[in-house]
């Protein structure tokens, strides 16, 4: 097993919210190892995004802040960092891609200037130099027309046109890691399955570690090598994906898998999830899944459960995920 | 398809937006965002409309609401053709279908209660008496799984799906037989979405209410539906059971949109038919199919003329020059 | 954008047609005249005398033929005669247009210079005390009735320490009607349109910059490693001045129609000063070209501020 290239450890993220203070981020930990594929996945609210920004500290502020833990990237601690070292490490070392392509580019620069940018705050590169590489790469990125393309403004293009600028934007340094933060939810299902498929070739061409964030667990059977599953600020579930699909063993995992109506069969009934999230500025004593779990034990509203590894690489937070007989 | 009159019967559908330029906003050309849509829905059916951003669906739906003035064509309702009716002729008949959208946050006046909010079709309508309006609220709100007490609330107090049960409970105050729901469902979480869909599912066994359900969600349609249509730049290029369409898509697009869409499975990896390019700009779509320049099967002939939808197996109708 | 240019120029002409029209209707139905205001009161057989200059003005004449002829005269280039200064039109106002130009120029300069700056200053630390303490000065001077500055300025600088003129829009000695001289005159009156007008600015840049600072666009440039400097300086200003540049052009419009009391204050024969002048004496040609100046720069000043607009902003384009 490698060794990780991100390693985060009890992060927490805190928000001051019309005076209550949110525990957006409530104790996660994370590895994602080189090449490796990790999905985050939770409904909204859950902290997945919040985990994200922490991770590039592009924490909103002066609402939130990373108020403890580690983020490790290749053993150096990014918190530890002065924010000037940190924007060597932005764009460079880790990029980021966001969901609104239309909103997340700049609507009065060419594509080429927003490109080479990059190149030219973290590579000793000349322009000339910087706009051929960036025409490379949107060609690598299957843009078409590539050298007119980097002189039209975002506007001009269609949105899966733009998430495909986006990703040769995040990947011109060859970061260790990219994190996309629900890169294809604002795009038609044919242009998703290319931006998906564009996504994979990025990780087997350069080796980028990928941290995906989604709510949609089709995205994640699609994509994932490994998973973690995130419920109200915490990691709930930590697996790899087939084992996920195939042995999902928190009682949320259960619920959200049987709660998406089938492709393929007919479904009669769909199961729900009762209730909603709880209050992340007043969340429970014991588990937060406690009042919509259908399992749930005098024990958990008692006491929260920690992350514990019933089989090896496979990390549960549930008094009962190892007890058999657990289903939902 | 029966002989017996339907629901709705949708007829030669066409609504065009006029593409207006320069200082006196001649019209230069048009956007044919529904350009000759047909289907009938049986009463006690479930139609789903399929289809990317851009298709027309939501543009159909609005125009059978009569929230858009149709173009061209007919809008059966029980026999009656609506497309033509104004004023009050139409605000009566619009007690016999209602919508449902997709942003329940924005359909909502924030400054009016719960109560007020689902009783003003009755009140407008004059269905109820002012001293029956508490008790008559209260069983709605029931109805749609939220307590009698929110009656006095106002929408910022509830939750995204709880706002889309006040959506719904304000469309069935009227009792409706037709429900068009666009995109109902698109802006909650999967364990919320779950809910609406199963309350809605129960809605219409206990109120025998019918919907043209829209949505880009495939797996979301396939539950929901009886019937499903699929959209491309304005046309409807393909029409039959759920069974049929899914199980065995015959038109290309159809197939390719299958293919595309994600299942939470690591067992159905299926090959998948990666199309090429952006849809077409619905300003200037493309001669004969409109799908031809995208399509991995397309033919000379599809480049010439326009393939209409005929009933290439029982039931199940296609706009393809395969079939 | 050429034929857009082109198109808009043509359609100005109903409106400077309009406006024209009215103007001219509303000044002749204004109580007494040109002549009354001219003549001396106490000479004898005032009744003739006047119908005599009536006449000779074609005062007598039908209002609408009256206008019509005013019209035919400006299409022919002739402004008419000013009947309070006794010369042509046109040389009456030819220095003055000069003067408020300079005017213009100057103060609106000063106001971008002074408001675009704090503005932007004020954006990088938004709701700290600093930005609090500028906001409030700006209120204050934006409250201040903008002539007393001019007083203030006049009296410090022009007669406690006579650096600057405080009269006239030319001096005299060597330098007398140079670009150099007319700039030196200017320089008070500009400073103290500016002291008030810049508050404008700086709001307005504060708030687009604000506006902008929220976008996706600047989180991603954020994400991409990019300095907080030139994430301000490139990603922020350059959509949060598209506003400021639409402002700007209306600005320029209303500033060469002349600035009325701040002209009068200093005897800064510009727009602003003839126009006055000319009402008080019901100079009727001067009001008139005045009025047709003043639309003119307005209408110029719209087509400027959507051609600016264009010019930052590459999601407009005319055809």
């Amino acid at each position: 097993m490698s060794e990780a290239v991100l390693s985060v450890r009890n992060l927490r993220t805190y928000f001051m919210y019309k005076d209550a203070e949110v525990h957006a981020v409530d104790g996660v930990d994370l590895d994602v190892r080189a090449g490796e594929i990790v999905c985050l996945v939770g409904e909204s609210g859950c902290g997945k995004s919040m985990t994200s920004l922490s991770i590039m500290r592009l924490v909103p502020q002066p609402a939130g802040r990373i108020v403890s833990g580690k983020i490790l990237l290749d053993g150096v601690d990014l918190l530890r960092l002065s924010e000037d070292e940190m924007t060597d490490v932005r764009g460079n070392q880790i990029s980021m891609i966001f969901q609104e392509p239309m909103t997340a580019l700049n609507p009065v620069l060419t594509v080429g200037d927003q490109i080479t940018e990059v190149l030219l705050r973290h590579r000793r590169m000349r322009k000339r130099e910087a706009w051929q590489r960036a025409v490379e790469m949107l060609e690598f990125v299957g843009v078409a027309r590539a050298a007119q393309i980097v002189h039209e403004y975002p506007h001009q293009l269609s949105g899966g046109m733009r998430q495909r600028v986006m990703i040769a934007m995040a990947m011109v340094c060859e970061p260790k890691l990219l994190i996309a933060d629900e890169p294809t939810t604002a795009l038609d299902v044919t242009i998703q399955a290319q931006v998906l498929d564009l996504m994979r070739k990025m990780r087997d061409d350069f080796g980028t570690a990928l941290i995906l964030i989604t709510h949609d667990l089709g995205v994640v059977a699609e994509m994932a090598d490994r998973v973690v599953v995130m419920y109200a600020g915490q990691v709930v579930e930590s697996t790899d994906a087939d084992t996920l699909f195939e042995e999902p063993s928190h009682p949320y995992t259960r619920g959200l898998l049987r709660s998406i109506p089938s492709l393929s069969d007919d479904t009669e009934t769909l199961y729900s999830i009762p209730g909603t999230v709880p209050d992340a500025a007043a969340f429970p004593e014991g588990c937060r899944f406690a009042d919509r779990c259908p399992l749930a034990q005098p024990e958990c509203l008692a006491t929260a459960p920690v992350l514990r590894e019933v089989r090896p690489g496979h990390w549960v937070r549930c008094h009962f995920a190892d007890k058999g007989s657990v289903s939902v | 398809m029966t002989t017996a009159q339907a629901l709705l019967e949708v007829q030669d559908l066409k609504k065009y937006f006029p593409v207006q330029k320069g200082v006196l906003r001649r019209t230069v050309g048009y956007v044919k965002a529904v350009d000759g849509v047909s289907f009938r829905l049986q009463p006690g059916e479930t139609l789903g409309i399929v289809g990317e951003s851009g298709c027309g669906k939501s543009t159909l739906a609005r125009t059978i609401m009569r929230v858009l003035e149709p173009t061209a064509g007919k809008i059966l309702l029980d026999g009656q053709d609506i497309s033509q009716l104004s004023g009050k002729a139409l605000r009566r008949i619009r007690r016999k279908f209602q919508m449902v959208f997709q942003d329940p946050y924005a359909s909502l006046n924030p400054r009016m209660s719960v109560q007020d909010i689902i009783a003003e079709p009755l009140v407008v309508n004059g269905l109820v008496a002012a001293r029956d309006i508490p008790a008559v609220v209260a069983d709605l709100l029931e109805k749609v799984g939220l307590k009698a007490d929110d009656r006095q609330r106002y929408p910022h107090e509830f939750s995204g799906g709880q706002r889309q049960r006040i959506g719904i409970a304000r469309a069935i105050a009227v009792q409706p037989r037709l429900i068009v729901a666009d995109e109902a469902v698109s802006a909650l979480d999967v364990s919320i979405q779950a809910q609406i869909l199963n309350l809605m599912q129960g809605l219409k066994q206990e109120l025998g209410l019918s919907y043209v359900f829209i949505s880009h969600n495939l797996a979301v349609v396939r539950y929901i539906s009886d019937q499903v249509g699929v959209m491309y730049l304005g046309h409807l290029v393909e029409l039959t059971t759920k069974q049929a369409l899914y199980q065995q898509p015959l038109h290309p697009y159809s197939e390719a949109l299958l293919s595309a869409a994600l299942e939470p499975s690591r067992k159905h990896k299926r090959e998948r038919i990666l199309l090429r390019g952006d849809v077409p700009n619905p300003a200037h779509p493309p001669t004969g199919c409109p799908f031809h320049t995208r399509c991995p099967k397309v033919m000379d002939v599809c480049r010439q003329s326009r393939p209409t939808l005929r009933e290439a197996a029982p039931g199940h109708w296609v706009a393809c020059h395969l079939h | 954008m050429a034929g857009y240019v082109v198109r808009r120029l043509f359609g100005m002409i109903p409106m400077l047609f309009a406006i024209t029209v009215f103007v001219f209707f509303m000044m002749h139905m204004a109580p007494g005249n040109a002549i009354e205001a001219m003549i001396n009161p106490r000479i004898k057989d005032i009744a003739a005398l006047k119908h005599q200059l009536e006449v000779q003005n074609g005062l007598n004449l039908p209002l609408p033929v009256q206008y019509w002829r005013w019209l035919v005269n400006v299409l022919h280039g002739n402004f008419g005669w000013s009947f309070g200064q006794h010369e042509p039109v046109i040389e009456l106002l030819g220095p003055a247009m000069y003067n408020t130009l300079i005017l213009a120029v100057l103060a609106e300069a000063f106001i971008l210079l002074l408001g675009i700056p704090i503005g932007i200053w004020q954006a990088r630390r938004p709701y700290s005390k600093l930005d609090y303490t500028v906001s409030t000065v700006s209120f204050v001077l934006f409250s201040v009735p903008f002539f007393v500055f001019a007083v203030f300025l006049i009296y410090f600088f022009a007669i406690r320490w006579p650096v600057f003129p405080a009269q006239n829009a030319t001096g005299t000695g060597p330098l007398a009607g140079t670009l150099l001289d007319h700039v030196w005159h200017a320089l008070l009156p500009a400073i103290s349109i500016a002291l008030t007008a810049h508050t404008v600015y700086s709001r307005y840049t504060r708030g687009a910059m604000l506006d902008v600072a929220r976008q996706d666009y600047v989180r991603t440039a954020r994400a991409k490693g990019i300095r907080e400097p030139v994430i301000y300086r490139k990603h922020v200003f350059r959509n949060a001045r598209i506003p400021l540049v639409t402002q700007l052009g209306f600005d320029l419009g209303g500033l060469l129609g002349g600035a009325v009391i701040t002209e009068g204050l200093f005897s800064y024969q510009g727009m602003g000063y003839v126009t006055i002048t000319a009402v008080s004496q019901r100079d009727y040609p001067v009001i008139m070209a005045t009025t047709l100046i003043f639309a003119v720069c307005v209408l110029l000043g719209n087509l400027v501020a959507d051609i600016l607009n264009a010019v930052v902003d590459p999601r407009i384009r005319y055809q």
